[in-house]
């Protein structure tokens, strides 16, 4: 009976592919097969730790029970399932209670631990692979994820999201078809084209109009929604900071904030006001008005944390979710040094590792309280619980790295080498320039009295 | 943008309270058609400023090709109940002004200060200067 209920499900889901792929003229590799017919394979996954091929298999068996009615397939098979062994990973990607132990050069010996080995895993999880193909880092095929790929994005900057961590934070932050998703620091629009993609009716600030306008009309966020035949986001230029100055005081009005902060890494947050450090302004002439550049200064991200919280608890409706990435570095402590607001509590957080010192958490927020007007420097003072050493620990990352990095042995060379490396590629790039020009003269009319050449 | 953000957009300059709702100078606006998604658009009505939203209609109408339809004059848009009464004509002409009109050119003046934010490309320059913090 499951299993006729089984097979009820999957035609149920083979007729809306169809459809699906009727409408939006999908190419699809996969004709639709029946059920019985549909070869498919189990995948393993076991995070942190090696398991032999022999043991996998021992794995696999276990499903026999499923009596999957089509033949196994291991290259392309028709559906892929999925299992995964969880098991206590350390801050770096490995297991705390590794299955092998690990020879004098650091390398893994095939020896097991038997009282590791033995350890019950923290979780297991089985399910079908949607979007057709291969998971993992294979975006070729008809892996319709492929589609999103950064690379074919027309429009992309240094701080454009990859789109699978996009599509986490939107699915994290419940963004849903209907929803109204906002991103304080939107950029090249990313994040908000996922949010797009999920069905939501997107709205995206930034205090930098180069990153909103793009490079031209065909290269810039809203060509990118284009792209995918996405409605445009509503985008405006404005500070984060002050968000109740640009803004009327407002009912809540969005079911999801989703969001990468400028954290000074790759771009520096900044925000309105006078770059004079003296608090002196210079009055803008009149007649400058609509060509002065308005001047900004740099934005500590303490401050730009606590605003993102306090304009998501203002903005946000009862249930809605925050959901941002922050970067840290293995002094940060989730339990204290966490932003927080008295309107919000932290639902989750997952953390990546990035490189041996750094790393980065996706932080996801509801608001369960609504938001006192008469409490707002309350809550922003009530930010970061542990005080300033919290914020700094978010903080000025670039230098901590950069500090960090020439502390290291081998440091001077490695910089000397690179500065040696960046002055070739230069002097390369000018030579060719100048052979370039050297066959262009030689190519024009040798009548150097050609009045088409004249300014 | 369109005239669901400007609903929402004001001017702080020198921290004036006055500046909503702002006067919209039309230079180039487009029309789009896209299908009325009835369940956004009456849970977003309760959070619009009707009379904003009527005057904004009325400013940007005479540049529209083909003109807007009507609105109405009135209408208490935090009754929800009143909202899911609303005849579907109502709410087609509604979703039309909130989410087809376009504003690629242009300028969003404060009615108190007279200051004057710039529209290109369809997206607002909202940014205050530092001498109007």
């Amino acid at each position: 009976e499951a299993e006729a209920e089984a097979e009820a499900q999957i035609d149920s889901e083979l007729d809306a592919q169809a459809k699906y792929n009727k409408d939006t003229e999908h190419n699809n590799h996969n004709p639709i097969k029946p059920y019985h017919e549909r070869s498919w394979k189990i995948t393993i996954h076991t995070l942190g730790s090696t398991y032999t091929r022999q043991e996998q298999n021992e794995m696999r068996s276990k499903f026999s029970f499923l009596q999957f009615p089509g033949p196994v397939q291991m290259k392309h098979p028709d559906d892929e399932y999925l299992f995964i062994r969880e098991v206590e990973l350390d801050a770096m990607g490995g297991a705390v209670y590794p299955r092998h132990c690990k020879g004098e050069d650091g390398k893994t010996k095939k020896e097991l631990i038997p009282e590791n080995d033995a350890r019950p895993p923290l979780a297991c999880y089985f399910g079908r692979v949607l979007g057709n193909g291969t998971l993992g880092r294979n975006w070729r095929g008809s892996n319709r994820l492929f589609r999103y790929s950064l690379k074919k994005r027309t429009y992309l900057g240094p701080t454009s999201m990859d789109s699978e961590l996009s599509l986490i934070m939107t699915n994290l932050a419940k963004v849903q078809k209907g929803s109204f998703a906002f991103d304080p620091f939107v950029g090249t629009g990313s994040i908000l084209l996922t949010a797009a993609l999920r069905g939501a009716q997107t709205f995206g600030t930034d205090i930098d109009l180069r990153v909103l306008r793009g490079r031209n009309p065909n290269e810039n966020i809203v060509s990118n929604f284009q792209q995918y035949g996405l409605p445009p986001p509503e985008l405006v230029r404005s500070d984060n900071s002050i968000y109740h100055r640009h803004f009327r005081k407002h009912l809540p009005l969005f079911d999801a904030i989703v969001t990468d902060p400028p954290y000074g890494i790759r771009a520096g947050a900044r925000k309105s006001g006078s770059r004079r450090g003296d608090g002196e302004v210079r009055p803008v002439l009149e007649e400058y008005r609509y060509d002065h550049v308005a001047q900004t200064r740099p934005y500590a991200v303490s401050d730009v944390m606590a605003d993102l919280l306090n304009v998501a608890a203002m903005t946000l409706v009862m249930g809605g979710r925050l959901t941002y990435v922050i970067p840290s570095m293995l002094d940060f402590n989730e339990e204290e040094d966490l932003p927080r607001h008295d309107c919000l509590k932290v639902v989750s957080v997952c953390y990546q590792p990035l490189q041996t010192e750094l790393g980065r958490r996706t932080v996801t927020m509801e608001k369960v309280k609504e938001y006192d007007d008469r409490k707002r420097d309350e809550y922003l003072e009530g930010t970061w619980v542990n005080g300033p050493q919290s914020a700094e620990k978010v903080a000025n990352i670039r230098e901590r790295l950069i500090e960090a990095a020439k502390k290291k042995p081998g440091y001077e060379e490695k910089a000397a080498w690179r500065k040696q490396k960046r002055k070739e590629t230069k002097e390369a790039k000018k030579r060719a320039k100048l052979e370039g020009a050297d066959q262009g003269v030689n190519s024009k009319s040798p009548n150097s009295n050609d009045d088409s050449e004249r300014g | 943008m369109r005239l669901l953000t400007h609903n929402f957009l004001r001017s702080n300059v020198k921290g004036t309270e006055n500046g909503y709702p702002l006067n919209i100078e039309v230079t180039t606006i487009n029309c789009e058609d896209s299908p009325l998604d009835k369940s956004f658009l009456l849970n977003l009505l309760p959070k619009v400023n009707y009379p904003a939203l009527r005057t904004a209609v009325q400013q940007i109408s005479q540049h529209c090709v083909p003109p807007l339809k009507e609105i109405p004059e009135q209408l208490d848009v935090s009754d929800k109940e009143s909202n899911q009464n609303l005849d579907h004509e109502t709410l087609k002409n509604l979703h039309r002004v909130l989410f087809d009109v376009y504003l690629i050119e242009g300028w969003l003046v404060c009615p108190d200060t007279g200051r004057k934010f710039p529209v290109k490309d369809g997206i607002p320059n909202m940014i205050l200067h530092e001498d109007e913090i």
